[in-house]
């Protein structure tokens, strides 16, 4: 009797747990800063104390006396080469220190303990220089040069220009200027920093890393060591998150290698997490200045914005963060005139590197509240004034983005009816000349995001590599790197979808850079698009190959035929026509038509680089977001209370439906914590607050409850629909909670985070000065 | 970081008090602080490292007559559901309620909050607003004994106290508060969990027809030590629990500290915290 295989309900969209997370839960998860690999080193760093200083001397004589210390690396006995995007950053200094995290020596011993006693012994002589902290001051011709080879301590510049601003100007019946502060943040991964190196006995190097970057890794990593990158092999154990903190090689990283080779041992470096806030990177603070302009019916004219940007000692890949700023300052909304020019300029602070959102968790907080004042000025509601300026789809911004299906203008019609924002705005603006303790707040921001992954290297490709066993199972090899963002079940997913197996019978193999084929990495919410496309594009190979062999085994056509259960079937009525694992063994021992079902797939999105004047389509996709949150302000203590976060966003199509809301959840609570809370506090170079207790991250009693409405609009060029989803939850919610707090009180904060001191200082502002 | 060479584990007040009486001990008790404090250098381990969490006498809350003992290795997560603190001295539990974690009430005690001395010690507020006296143990001459110190004269400075190096703090004594003592405890940080006080008030007195009397004020994080403000309780003592008195004791009360300006709050914000959460518990109370 024919065996009937029912069509199951689609996968897509359905809440698929991460294959990863039961180990994680029971603790049985070997991350990174557990390992632990036979006649292993441990090695940490010696830091510089200044901020800016000559170095004079080093003395390791003592140290290396130190019984259990194998080998000790300085600048003087290591490889000279450079790392950084600009090539400015010796991973140990040898003639001068430029920040507090500078890295003196490397030390590998037996023991933790005897590592730390010959850090202690190290000396170090210096000439300390002056200091410069802040940007612009750097810029001055007097300033301290950092670099000898940096004229004005200038960094990367980022300029573009479109239109007439001037004439814009004249021709505006209302302009808002304002100067925006915007602070250091750091990503507080629970994995604090670690690396181990290893080399074989033919002098080929394998680092188990971190990293969310591990091709181009290989490439960044190599002119700081004396070997080609082509013998660097990377292999990505679990990691404690990422975030963005992974996308470059730090100086941590070749010492290890150093030591490693000196040791001729395995060397495994780690930071405490007193170093993790000091040594690792930071979002990028920025100094911005902005002038928006519009006509009195509430069309916006232009937008004028110069941007300085805290770059600290040395450039890393948080300075090229103007690319994706520049994008929200001239695209997110109709800007038909507009500059932007930004400068990331050296000073001796830590240097800052990319984090999720990369520079639009900035430009969305200088625009979004700006939008709101604007609103305000012009006499319209925020939400009126912001449909007013929302391009429909199919426009084009000034930097040639197109926004095939520009959903802003529903994300913020949504948005606003969901939470009856109207009334409540005006209720609580009406509320603030009554007496009462606390004040109630309701505020919207919006922004754009790259969706379809972004092309800023030559490809923004990933390959994939998908093979079935005997018995049915799937491996796909792909080059997407897992850092707890979800990639793996999104593909186990996919595949499964096409397939027509069991999400148990997907295995995914992707740390290995030996194994996998070349992907650019986890950055710019592009894993689930570009390497969920490769995957899905690999299943339908497989599936074709398959069904061709089907076919001739039953005669039966090759359109008919589908995979459904673990079978074969027969489209139209689910008619068995054999089981798949059986089939891949009758095609594995077909004697001389023996094949194995082993496709490959390198996807390459429909987008293209931007030329030299910053004009190019990037991505093959955008995504907008509309986020409305309700808060309570204690207006004696300045105590802020988040009441619900209600998030619309475009989505293209949801794939996993506990992936997006895990992701949405981890990106509010980061931005909540760049809003309200968090900030790592450098005075003169030193940074103050290096711990959890003084540098406040949310924690689980602050979160409000979160709505999601998410908009499938069906990216045509996405897997299933998808678009890349995982920056806005960080990038909005800072700007959102401004404008509630706006709303509930009447102040405008351009300088986050809004502290409860920030907040009573403003309304008591005039205590203060009879106090003080 | 110094090197321990003994490990100890008395179970009982006189054998730590004896190993204490050799000098050069560092006591563990539930470490929340200690660990930290040794992790980043702050504090150097003496040879001796003595854990005191086996001497089960130390633990819990006990009424004898009139006098309430806590003992030190109560933990904050006990205050919490003790019965004699429920009844007797609810302030307690109001302040065990907005301390650190879960995690850390559970392993943190009341002694090692008062030893460990930290100007923003949330424990030490209630216990100076209920005039607690500590019990210290020594054995300097082959015996145990104990001395008492009242906790307003407890403290020297930040981390610092009475405290000698062969002395084991066994817990607090406190007299029963009289009939009508009601109290309160406020602290502020801008997270509602895991946060060190920018600025904390304990306050408590006897309310009879809307008069306070036998008036205690304490404040935490506002200057080197937790203090009484003895110029707020005699602002308040035998007054009507009005609107003006509660204004004037709020100024008073952040007049009449001087608190440090640091990363966590300014001098002027401390001062505005005090004034509002001590206007806030006289408006509980009253």
């Amino acid at each position: 009797m024919d065996q009937i295989v029912e069509k199951p309900d689609t996968l897509i969209g359905k809440p698929i747990p991460k294959p990863d997370a039961p180990d994680k839960v029971v603790g049985k998860t070997t991350y990174i800063n557990d390992m632990v690999l036979p006649r292993m080193l441990i090695a940490k760093i010696k830091r510089t104390d200044r901020v800016h200083a000559k170095i004079l001397s080093v003395d390791i004589s003592a140290a290396e006396k130190v019984p259990g210390i194998v080998a000790i690396a300085t600048a003087e006995n290591s490889p000279k080469g450079l790392i950084g995007v600009l090539k400015d950053n010796p991973p140990l200094k040898g003639d001068k220190v430029r920040c507090i995290r500078d890295e003196i020596a490397g030390v590998a011993g037996e023991t933790e303990e005897a590592v730390d006693e010959a850090l202690k012994l190290i000396k170090v002589e210096y000439e300390d220089l002056p200091g410069v902290f802040d940007p612009e001051e750097a810029l001055k011709d007097d300033a301290p040069l950092i670099h000898d080879d940096k004229p004005g301590n200038l960094s990367l510049t980022f300029d573009f220009e479109h239109g007439d601003i001037s004439k814009a100007e004249k021709d505006s019946d209302i302009v808002l200027e304002e100067k925006y502060e915007l602070h250091y943040v750091t990503h507080t991964c629970m994995g604090p920093g670690c690396v181990i190196a290893d080399f074989d006995t033919h002098g080929k190097l394998t680092i188990y890393t971190q990293t969310q970057y591990p091709y181009n890794y290989k490439m960044d990593l190599a002119p700081a060591l004396d070997i080609s990158a082509g013998d660097i092999r990377v292999i990505q154990p679990p990691v404690g998150g990422a975030f963005g903190s992974k996308l470059d090689v730090y100086p941590f990283e070749p010492i290890a290698v150093y030591l490693a080779k000196k040791a001729r041992r395995p060397v495994k470096l780690f930071f405490s997490r007193e170093e993790e806030f000091i040594a690792s990177p930071t979002r990028q603070p920025a100094r911005v200045y902005i002038k928006q302009g519009a006509k009195k019916d509430g069309t916006i004219t232009f937008r004028d914005v110069n941007v300085y940007l805290n770059n600290g000692g040395y450039t890393s890949w948080g300075a090229t963060i103007p690319a994706v700023m520049m994008r929200t300052m001239t695209g997110h909304f109709r800007i038909p005139n507009v500059e932007f020019h930004s400068k990331a300029v050296y000073t001796n602070n830590p240097f800052a590197g990319s984090f999720r959102g990369y520079g639009n968790v900035q430009a969305t907080y200088v625009t979004a509240t700006l939008m709101d004042k604007m609103a305000e000025e012009l006499g319209m509601d925020p939400i009126e004034f912001r449909l007013k300026n929302a391009q429909k789809p199919g426009e084009r911004t000034p930097q040639n983005s197109l926004l095939k299906t520009a959903a802003l203008a529903d994300c913020i019609k949504i948005g606003a009816e969901k939470t009856n924002f109207l009334e409540k705005h005006a209720a609580n603006v009406a509320a603030r000349e009554k007496p009462g303790r606390i004040r109630q707040g309701i505020g919207i921001a919006t922004s754009i995001h790259n969706a379809g992954g972004a092309k800023i290297h030559k490809s923004d490709g990933c390959g994939t590599i998908l093979t079935m066993d005997d018995y049915g199972r799937a491996t796909v090899i792909t080059g997407a790197s897992e850092i707890g963002q979800g990639i793996d079940a999104v593909i186990t997913q996919l595949v499964s979808e096409e397939l027509g197996i069991p999400t148990s019978d997907v295995i995914i193999a992707n740390n290995d850079s030996a194994i996998g084929p070349w992907d650019v990495g986890v950055h710019a919410s592009r894993t689930t698009f570009i390497a969920g496309n490769a995957a899905r594009n690999a299943a339908v190979k497989a599936k074709q190959q398959i069904l061709a062999a089907a076919a001739r085994q039953s005669n039966v056509s090759i359109d008919k035929l589908d995979l459904r259960g673990g079978h074969v079937v027969q489209k139209d009525n689910g008619v068995s026509v054999t089981k798949l694992d059986r089939l891949l063994r009758q095609m594995h021992f077909a004697g001389d038509d023996a094949e194995l079902v082993m496709v490959s797939e390198y996807y390459e999105p429909p987008s293209e680089l931007e030329d030299k004047n910053h004009v190019g389509d990037i991505s093959a996709a955008y995504s907008h977001g509309a986020y409305i949150t309700e808060l309570e302000i204690d207006t004696l203590t300045g105590g802020v209370k988040l009441h619900k976060m209600t998030c619309v966003q475009d989505v293209g199509k949801v794939i996993n439906k506990l992936g997006i809301e895990g992701q949405m959840e981890g990106g509010i609570a980061q931005g909540i914590g760049y809003g309200l809370s968090e900030e790592l506090i450098i005075e003169e170079g030193i940074v103050k607050n290096p711990n959890f207790r003084d540098y406040k991250v949310v924690t689980a009693p602050e979160m409000p409850e979160i709505e999601c409405h998410f908009i499938e609009d069906d990216e045509e060029t996405g897997p299933f629909g998808a678009k890349g989803i995982s920056e806005l939850p960080c990038i909005i919610p800072g700007a959102s909670i401004a404008n509630a707090v706006y709303n509930a009180i009447g102040v405008r904060f351009d300088n986050p985070p809004i502290t409860p001191e920030k907040i009573v200082r403003a309304l008591h502002g005039d205590k203060i000065e009879a106090a003080e | 970081m110094s090197t321990i060479e003994n490990y100890l584990a008395p179970s009982s007040i006189d054998d730590a008090a004896a190993a204490l009486a050799a000098g050069s001990a560092t006591i563990v008790a539930g470490g929340t602080d200690l660990m930290l404090q040794a992790g980043s250098g702050q504090k150097e381990y003496a040879p001796t490292l003595i854990n005191i969490q086996k001497i089960t006498e130390m633990r819990g809350v006990s009424l004898d007559g009139d006098t309430i003992r806590i003992g030190a290795l109560t933990t904050i997560t006990d205050l919490l559901t003790d019965e004699i603190i429920a009844e007797h001295l609810p302030v307690m539990a109001t302040m065990a309620d907005k301390f650190a974690s879960d995690q850390i009430r559970n392993a943190g005690t009341v002694g090692g909050n008062i030893c460990n001395a930290s100007p923003a010690g949330d424990g030490i507020v209630p216990l100076l607003m209920y005039k607690a006296e500590a019990v210290l143990a020594s054995k300097p001459n082959g015996s145990t004994e104990t001395r008492k110190v009242p906790l307003d004269e407890f403290f020297t400075g930040p981390g610092k106290s009475v405290i000698q190096e062969n002395e084991l703090l066994i817990g607090v004594d406190i007299a029963v508060p009289p009939a009508g003592f009601v109290g309160g405890f406020g602290k502020f940080g801008p997270r509602p969990a895991l946060e060190i006080a920018m600025a904390a008030v304990g306050l408590g007195g006897v309310v009879k027809d809307g008069v306070i009397s036998d008036v205690r004020v304490a404040f935490g994080a506002v200057a080197p030590t937790p203090i009484r403000s003895a110029e707020t309780e005699a602002a308040l003592e035998g007054k009507k629990l009005d609107e003006t008195t509660i204004s004037a004791a709020g100024e008073i009360a952040s007049s009449s500290i001087s608190p440090i300006t640091d990363i966590r709050a300014s001098d002027w914000y401390r001062r505005h915290l005090i004034r509002v959460m001590t206007e806030e518990i006289l408006n509980d109370v009253s």
